[in-house]
C-alpha cells in the first residue's frame, strides 16, 4: 500500500462524523417520542397513533425486501401476526415478560422470513408473489383452525404491556422511540455494504452476480429481515391492543401493507411513514360518504390506481425528486490519485486455461469443445462471426451459464462449477455488451460494489477506503470528477467506460471485455485502445470479444476464432488474421 | 366407490370454474406479462350484469347472457384503457398494484351500487339435476365442464388456425418482433383484454347459479384460478385448465378424506410444493427466460 | 414559578380542546346521543343494514314519545367495517366524543371482544349481540347482552331434537370461524348432557364454494338428525342445495342463520322444513309481532334478529336512562340490570348480574318457504 502515501483523503461527503450529521435526525425523533408522551390524546387519535406507528415498522420492512432489493412481499401481514400471536400467547397465556416475548417475535420471524425466502427466492417476480400469497393463506388458516394453540378465531385477549409503559401514552411514545430507531436504521442502510448489494440485486442482478455480489444470499438476508420488522411491528401491535384475532393479519391486510409502502415511496422510510399514515387516515377521512355501503373503500382503490398512475415514485419519492431537480448540480470530488492494478499471480505463466468447454442448449451446441490459454499479461481476443458462440462462451466462462462439459482454471483455480459472484472473488471482472450498470446509483457507487470484491486485496479497511479506490478507478477512466452524478446522465459510451472503473476497481486478476466497442463513435473507440493500451501497461490480462476488427488486431497480440461453436484457429493475430478459415468464415457470414 | 365418484364429479365441477378463470389471467399474462389481480372481479361484475338484466329487467335469460357478454367486452376495453394502458412501460409490479386497486374498486363500486345483499340467479335448465346410478349430477356443473371443454377445443382452433389467434401469439412471444412484422401490438393487447373479460364474464355467469351472486364471489375464486394457473405451468393454456381440474379435485378429495376446515390450505400446499420441486408446472413454462 | 412539562401538556391539549368542549356543551343541551357501531362495507355489510333499519325504528319510536330525559335521541353511526380494527376504530372514534352516553356494539362476538378493553376504559353502557357466553362472564361490567347466548342456543337445539323430535343421532356442521367453534361445542355439550352424543362433529371454513365433502360425511355418519351453526347465507344456501341433491333429507334444527330472512330466498326450497332456533320470531309475541308490523311499514320486508335486537337495546337502554333520570354511566347500567319481565321484540328480558338479558330461544320451522313460529324454550339458569 505504499500508492496511498500521497493520497488526497476522499470525497467530501463522508468528512463529519455520522453522529454529527445526522443529530437533526435524533432531536426531531427525541421532539416527537416528547410529544407523544406529553400531548394528551384521546382514545381514538391514541388509537390511530399507535396503529400508524406499529404499522410504519411493518411498512420499513417492505422498503427492504421491495424498495431496496426489488422482491415481493405479500406475506407481511403474517410476518406481522407471527409477532403479534408471539407477543400476545407469550404475555397472556405464558405469562412470560414482554420483553422477552418481542425478542422472540424478532426471532421467530427472522427465522420464518429467511426460511422462506431460502425455500423460495430463486424463483423470481411472480412466482415470489404466489409464493409469499400461499404462505399467507397457511398462516391465516392455521391461525384460525389450531385452536388449542391460537385460540383459533377468538383471538387472543388480555395481552400485556412492560410494566415501564403501562399507560397507552407511555406506550405510544416508547413505540414512536422504536419507529425512530428502526427508521434510522433502514434509512441508513442502503450507504451500507449490504444495502448496495441489495440496491445492486435490485437494479442488475446478473450485473451484481459477476461483481462479487451474493445474489441468494442478499435476498435471503432482505427477506429475513422484511420478516423481522414485520415481526417487531406486530409485537409492538399486539401490546399496543392488548387483543389480537386473524383477520387482522390475513391477506387482505398483507395488501394494504403493500400499497402503504407503494404509495408513499417504497424506496425510503420516510415515504413507509406517509403512505402508512395517509392509508390509515384516507379511510378515516372519507368516513363521512358512509351512507353510502362501499363508497369510501371504492374511492380508495381508485387512489391506489391512481397514484400508481401518476407518482411512479411514491409521495415522498415525487416531493425528493423535486427537491433534487430545485438543488444545485452535485459537486465535484476532489481528485484521486492514480489507480494501481496488482493482479494475483498464483498461477502459472497460463492465467486462463479452458479444455473441451462445451454448452448445449438441448440439440444445439452452441459452444463444442472449445480450448483457450490466455497468457497471463497480455491482450487476448476471442473472434467469431455472429452466432459463433463467442458470448456463449463467456457467459459460460463467468459462471451465467452452466459448462455443459470441460474445465475452466482460472489462475490455478478451477472455477468450472462456481456460481458468478464465487468466480468474481476468485478473481475474474467482466463487463457486458448490452451495459449492466445499477441504474438508481451514482458512477461512484456503482465502482464501490466493483471494489468491494471479496478478496479485493488492493482496499483498506472501512467506506473511506472503499470510496478511494472507487475514486481512483473512475479517474483511471477519465471520469473521476463526475463521480456522484448519476448513471442516467452519462452517454453511451460513458457508461461503457464505468463499467470498466467497476471491473477495474476490484483489482481482478482476468479482466473479460464483450464487445467493448459496440455502439461506440471513432473517436470514442480511440480513446478505449488507449484505455486498454493503460490497463494492459499495468500487467492486468484481458480477453476480449469483439467485432472490431480494427481494434482488435491492433490492441490484442493473440487471437482465437470460433465459428458455430468450434475453434477454427488460434495463435498470433497477424498470422490468424490470414488464415484462410477465418477469411472464409468471415466473408461467408458477413 | 359412489363416494369416491361423487366427489370426483364435484372436484371437477369446481375444477372446471377454476380453469375458466385461469384461463383469463393466463391470457392477459401472456400478452402483457402482468399477473391481474382484478381477474375475480371480472366474473363478479358479470354475475352482476346478468342479475340486472334478466332478473331486474326481466329480459330472456339467452337475451341477458348476449348483452351481460357485450357489456363485458366493453368492460376489458375500459380496463385496459384505464389501468393497463397508462402503466405498459412500467414494470410489471405497479401494474400489479394497479390491478389490486382495480379490483378493491370493483368489488366496493357494485357494493355502493348494488347492496350488499347476496342475489339469487337462475341456472341454464329447469332440473336441478340427474340422478345417474349412485352419483347426483348437478345441471348447471355439467354445464359449465360442457364449456370448458368447448373453450378448450375453442382455444386450440384460435390460436393455432385463425391469423388472428397467430398474431395474438406472436405478440405474446416476442412484442418487438411483433412490431416488426406490422402487427399491432397495442390491438393486440387490447384484444387480450377484452377476451379475458370476457372469458372471465362467462365464468362468473356460470357459477353464479351455484354460489349465488355476492361481491366476494370473484376473489375467492381467482385465488385458487391463480394457484391453478402455476400449478399447470403459467403462460400456458392448457396447462391452466389441467391445473385448474387438478386443484378441483385435489381440494375435494382433501377436505373429504384429510380435513375440512383446511380445504382452502391444500390448494396453496400443492403449489408450493410445486413452486419448489417443479416450477414450471406441468407442462413448463413457456414465457422465455431473460438471457 | 414552575410549569412542568404535564401541566403545559395539559394546558395546551385544553386550550385545543376547548372549542370542541363548548361545541359538546351546546350539543348536550339539544341532544341526548348513543353511538353505533355497525358494518357498513365488509362481508356483513348486508347485516349491518338491517341493524341499522331496527335501530332506527326504535329511535323513532322512542323520539316521537317524548324521547328521553325530554330530550330528543340522536344515532351516531361509525363503520365497523366488519373488521376487528375497524371495530376498535369506530369504537374509539365514538368514546371520543364525550357526550354520547351509551353503546350499540357489534353482533359479532370476536369485535366485541377486540372493542371490550376499550369499552373498561371508557366505562360506559354497551349494548351488544354477539352470542359467544364469555363476553358477559370475564368481569366486563358495561356489556349487556340483548340476545341470547350461544349455551341457550346449543341447549335449545339439544332439548327441541331430543326431546321434541325424539332424534338421538346428531350429526354438527358448523363454521370453523368463533361463533360456529362456540356454537357447535355448546350444542355437543349438551347433547353429551341429554345422553345423545353427537356421531359426527365436523366444521368448515367460511366462504366455502363447495359442501360435497361435508354432505358427504353426514350421509355417510348415519345419523338421524343435523344440527348446524352457519355463519354466512350464502354458505349455508349451497350446503343446503347440495344436502338435498344428495339426497340427505333427515330433520334439521340449526342456528338462527338457518331461518333467516336472506338464506330462506337464497335457497328456496332446499330448507322447506327446517328448524331453526331464533332470538327472533315474529309470532312468538305480541311484542314481537307489533315489531315485526312496524318494521314492515317501514322497509317492506320482513325483519329478523339482525334487526331486532338493536330496536329492543335502542328501547330499554332509553326506558333505563329515563327511569335512571341521569345519563350517569353508573345509573344507567343498574337501571339496565334491574329490567325484569320487559316484553321485547326478541322475547322476555329479565337481566341478570352478568348482563344477559334473554336465557331462552324460539324454535321456528321453515314452512314452505314461510317461517312459522313453533315454540319458545326458555331455562331458568
Amino acid at each position: 500500500m505504499s500508492a496511498t502515501d500521497n493520497m488526497i483523503p476522499a470525497p467530501a461527503v463522508r468528512s463529519k462524523p455520522l453522529i454529527i450529521r445526522h443529530l437533526p435526525y435524533f432531536i426531531g425523533a427525541a421532539v416527537l417520542v416528547a410529544l407523544a408522551a406529553g400531548m394528551q390524546f384521546d382514545g381514538y387519535i391514541l388509537n390511530i397513533l399507535l396503529q400508524a406507528t406499529t404499522f410504519s415498522i411493518a411498512v420499513f420492512g417492505l422498503s427492504v425486501v421491495l424498495g431496496l432489493c426489488g422482491q415481493i412481499n405479500l406475506a407481511q401481514a403474517a410476518f406481522f401476526g407471527f409477532g403479534a400471536y408471539a407477543v400476545g400467547l407469550g404475555t397472556a397465556d405464558l405469562h412470560l415478560n414482554f420483553w422477552l416475548c418481542l425478542v422472540g417475535a424478532c426471532a421467530i420471524t427472522l427465522i420464518a422470513g429467511a426460511f422462506l425466502g431460502m425455500s423460495t427466492l430463486r424463483l423470481g417476480g411472480h412466482y415470489l408473489a404466489m409464493v409469499t400469497i400461499s404462505f399467507q393463506q397457511i398462516v391465516t388458516l392455521v391461525m384460525i383452525n389450531a385452536i388449542g394453540v391460537t385460540h383459533g378465531p377468538d383471538g387472543v385477549a388480555n395481552i400485556r404491556r412492560p410494566e415501564l409503559f403501562q399507560s397507552s401514552q407511555s406506550y405510544l411514545a416508547f413505540c414512536v422511540a422504536m419507529l425512530a430507531i428502526v427508521g434510522y436504521l433502514v434509512w441508513h442502510l442502503p450507504d451500507t455494504k449490504l444495502g448496495r448489494a441489495m440496491r445492486a440485486v435490485r437494479d442488475n442482478e446478473l450485473a451484481a452476480g459477476v461483481n462479487g455480489i451474493d445474489v441468494f444470499r442478499t435476498k435471503i438476508y432482505a427477506f429475513g429481515l422484511c420478516a423481522l420488522l414485520g415481526g417487531l411491528a406486530g409485537g409492538l401491535f399486539a401490546g399496543g391492543f392488548a387483543y389480537v384475532s386473524p383477520d387482522q393479519f390475513s391477506f387482505a391486510e398483507s395488501i394494504v401493507f403493500l400499497t402503504m409502502s407503494l404509495l408513499g415511496g417504497v424506496a425510503s422510510p420516510i415515504g413507509s411513514v406517509i403512505g402508512t399514515g395517509l392509508l390509515i387516515l384516507i379511510p378515516e377521512w372519507l368516513r363521512f360518504l358512509k351512507s353510502v355501503p362501499g363508497l369510501y373503500l371504492a374511492i380508495y382503490g381508485l387512489f391506489v390506481i391512481l397514484i400508481i398512475r401518476f407518482m411512479p415514485d411514491g409521495i415522498w419519492g415525487f416531493v425528493s425528486d423535486a427537491f433534487t431537480r430545485w438543488r444545485a448540480h452535485t459537486k465535484a470530488p476532489p481528485a484521486a490519485a492514480a489507480l494501481q492494478l496488482k493482479p494475483a499471480t498464483s498461477g502459472g505463466d497460463i492465467v486462463l486455461e479452458v479444455t473441451g468447454l462445451s454448452k448445449h442448449f438441448g440439440g444445439l451446441k452452441a459452444v463444442d469443445g472449445v480450448d483457450i490459454a490466455v497468457k497471463r499479461g497480455g491482450v487476448h481476443a476471442l473472434i467469431g462471426p455472429n452466432g459463433s458462440g463467442k458470448t456463449t462462451t463467456l457467459n459460460v466462462l463467468s459462471g451465467l451459464y452452466k459448462a455443459t462439459a470441460g474445465r475452466i482454471v482460472l489462475d490455478g483455480t478451477d472455477i468450472t462449477n462456481m456460481a458468478p459472484h464465487q468466480r468474481t472473488a476468485a478473481g475474474l471482472g467482466r463487463t457486458f455488451q448490452n451495459i449492466r450498470l445499477f441504474r438508481s446509483m451514482t458512477a461512484l457507487e456503482n465502482v464501490e460494489i466493483g471494489a468491494e470484491r471479496p478478496g479485493n486485496t488492493m482496499i483498506g479497511k472501512g467506506e473511506d477506503a472503499l470510496t478511494e479506490r472507487a475514486m481512483e478507478a473512475l479517474t483511471f477512466v477519465g471520469l473521476g470528477n463526475r463521480a456522484n452524478e448519476l448513471i442516467s446522465s452519462f452517454s453511451y459510451g460513458h457508461q461503457r467506460l464505468i463499467e470498466i472503473a467497476r471491473a477495474l476497481a476490484s483489482n481482478p486478476t482476468l479482466l473479460l471485455l464483450d464487445e467493448p466497442a459496440a455502439g461506440l463513435n471513432s473517436t470514442e473507440k480511440l480513446e478505449l485502445h488507449e484505455l486498454l493500451k493503460r490497463i494492459a501497461a499495468q500487467g492486468l490480462t484481458i480477453l476480449i470479444i469483439d467485432h472490431d476488427m480494427t481494434l482488435v488486431s491492433e490492441a490484442a497480440q493473440h487471437i482465437t476464432v470460433l465459428n458455430f461453436g468450434r475453434r477454427i484457429a488460434d495463435g498470433e493475430s497477424m498470422a490468424v488474421l490470414r488464415h484462410p478459415d477465418v477469411v472464409s468464415a468471415y466473408l461467408g457470414s458477413e | 366407490m359412489d363416494l369416491v365418484l361423487q366427489l370426483l364429479f364435484t372436484g371437477i365441477g369446481i375444477g372446471a370454474v377454476y380453469a375458466l378463470v385461469a384461463l383469463g389471467f393466463v391470457l392477459i399474462f401472456r400478452a402483457t406479462n402482468v399477473v391481474n389481480f382484478a381477474q375475480g372481479e371480472f366474473s363478479m361484475v358479470a354475475a352482476y350484469l346478468m342479475v340486472v338484466f334478466s332478473v331486474d329487467l326481466g329480459w330472456p335469460y339467452w337475451l341477458s347472457f348476449l348483452i351481460a357478454l357485450a357489456g363485458m367486452a366493453l368492460f376489458g376495453v375500459i380496463f385496459n384503457l384505464g389501468v393497463y394502458y397508462p402503466l405498459r412501460n412500467r414494470t410489471y409490479l405497479p401494474v400489479i398494484i394497479a390491478t389490486i386497486g382495480a379490483s378493491i374498486l370493483l368489488s366496493n363500486s357494485v357494493l355502493a351500487i348494488y347492496g350488499p345483499q347476496p342475489q339469487v340467479l337462475q341456472g341454464w335448465f329447469d332440473t336441478p339435476g340427474i340422478q345417474l346410478g349412485p352419483v347426483y349430477l348437478d345441471s348447471q356443473y355439467l354445464l359449465i365442464i360442457g364449456v370448458t371443454i368447448l373453450l378448450v377445443l375453442f382455444n386450440f382452433w384460435f390460436f393455432e388456425k385463425t391469423l388472428l389467434g397467430k398474431k395474438l401469439q406472436a405478440t405474446s412471444q416476442d412484442k418487438e418482433m411483433a412490431s416488426l412484422l406490422g402487427i399491432s401490438v397495442s390491438t393486440m393487447i387490447m384484444i387480450t383484454f377484452i377476451y379475458s373479460a370476457v372469458l372471465g364474464g362467462l365464468a362468473g355467469i356460470l357459477v353464479a347459479p351455484v354460489l349465488f351472486v355476492s361481491i366476494q364471489m370473484g376473489s375467492t375464486i381467482a385465488l385458487k384460478a391463480f394457484a391453478a394457473t402455476i400449478i399447470g405451468g403459467f403462460g400456458d393454456v392448457a396447462g391452466a385448465i389441467v391445473g385448474g381440474l387438478a386443484l378441483g379435485v385435489i381440494e375435494t378429495f382433501g377436505a373429504a378424506y384429510i380435513s375440512v376446515p383446511y380445504k382452502d390450505g391444500f390448494a396453496f400446499l400443492v403449489l408450493i410444493a410445486f413452486l419448489v420441486f417443479r416450477p414450471q408446472g406441468i407442462f413448463g413454462e413457456r414465457v422465455a427466460e431473460k438471457a | 414559578m414552575k410549569l412542568t412539562r404535564r401541566e403545559f401538556s395539559a394546558g395546551l391539549a385544553a386550550g385545543l380542546a376547548a372549542p370542541a368542549l363548548m361545541r359538546s356543551a351546546w350539543a348536550q343541551g339539544a341532544t341526548i346521543k348513543i353511538g353505533m357501531c355497525v358494518p357498513v362495507t365488509g362481508p356483513a355489510a348486508e347485516q349491518g343494514l338491517w341493524a341499522q333499519n331496527g335501530a332506527k325504528l326504535a329511535l323513532a319510536a322512542v323520539n316521537k314519545a317524548g324521547g328521553v330525559l325530554g330530550k330528543q335521541v340522536e344515532l351516531v353511526i361509525e363503520d365497523d367495517q366488519t373488521t376487528n380494527p375497524g371495530i376498535v376504530l369506530a369504537f374509539s372514534k365514538l368514546a371520543a366524543q364525550s357526550d354520547i352516553v351509551a353503546f350499540l356494539g357489534s353482533i359479532r362476538s370476536t369485535q366485541v371482544q377486540a372493542m371490550a378493553p376499550d369499552v373498561i376504559k371508557v366505562g360506559k353502557p354497551v349494548m351488544i349481540g354477539g352470542t359467544n357466553p364469555d363476553l358477559t362472564h370475564s368481569g366486563n361490567p358495561w356489556l349487556f347482552r340483548f340476545r341470547p347466548n350461544d349455551n341457550y342456543s346449543g341447549r335449545v337445539i339439544a332439548d327441541f331434537g331430543v326431546n321434541t323430535l325424539g332424534k338421538k343421532k346428531w350429526a354438527i356442521v358448523h363454521s370453523t370461524d368463533a361463533f360456529g367453534t362456540a356454537g357447535g361445542k355448546a350444542l355437543s355439550e349438551a347433547l353429551t348432557k341429554l345422553g345423545a352424543p353427537p356421531v359426527l362433529d365436523q366444521g368448515y371454513a367460511n366462504q366455502s364454494q363447495d359442501f360435497t365433502p361435508v354432505v358427504l360425511a353426514v350421509k355417510q355418519s348415519g345419523a338421524d338428525v343435523l344440527g348446524t351453526y352457519f355463519t354466512f347465507e350464502n354458505d349455508l344456501g349451497i350446503f343446503a342445495r347440495q344436502l338435498r341433491q344428495l339426497g340427505v333429507n333427515i330433520p334439521w334444527v340449526g342456528s338462527p342463520s338457518v331461518v333467516a330472512v336472506s338464506s330462506t330466498k337464497l335457497a328456496g326450497p332446499a330448507l322447506f322444513n327446517t328448524y331453526g332456533v331464533a332470538d327472533f320470531a315474529e309470532d312468538s309475541s305480541d311484542a314481537a309481532k307489533a315489531f315485526g308490523k312496524a318494521y314492515r311499514d317501514a322497509y317492506k320486508t320482513a325483519p329478523d334478529n339482525q334487526s331486532a335486537w338493536p330496536y329492543d337495546a335502542i328501547t330499554i337502554l332509553s326506558a333505563a336512562i329515563n327511569k335512571a333520570g341521569s345519563t350517569d354511566p353508573n345509573k344507567i347500567r343498574d337501571a339496565i340490570l334491574a329490567t325484569q319481565k320487559f316484553a321485547g321484540a326478541e322475547g322476555e328480558y329479565n337481566f341478570d348480574k352478568n348482563g344477559d338479558g334473554l336465557h331462552g330461544y324460539n324454535v321456528v320451522k321453515n314452512d314452505k318457504g314461510k317461517i312459522v313460529y313453533d315454540k319458545h324454550i326458555d331455562f331458568n339458569d
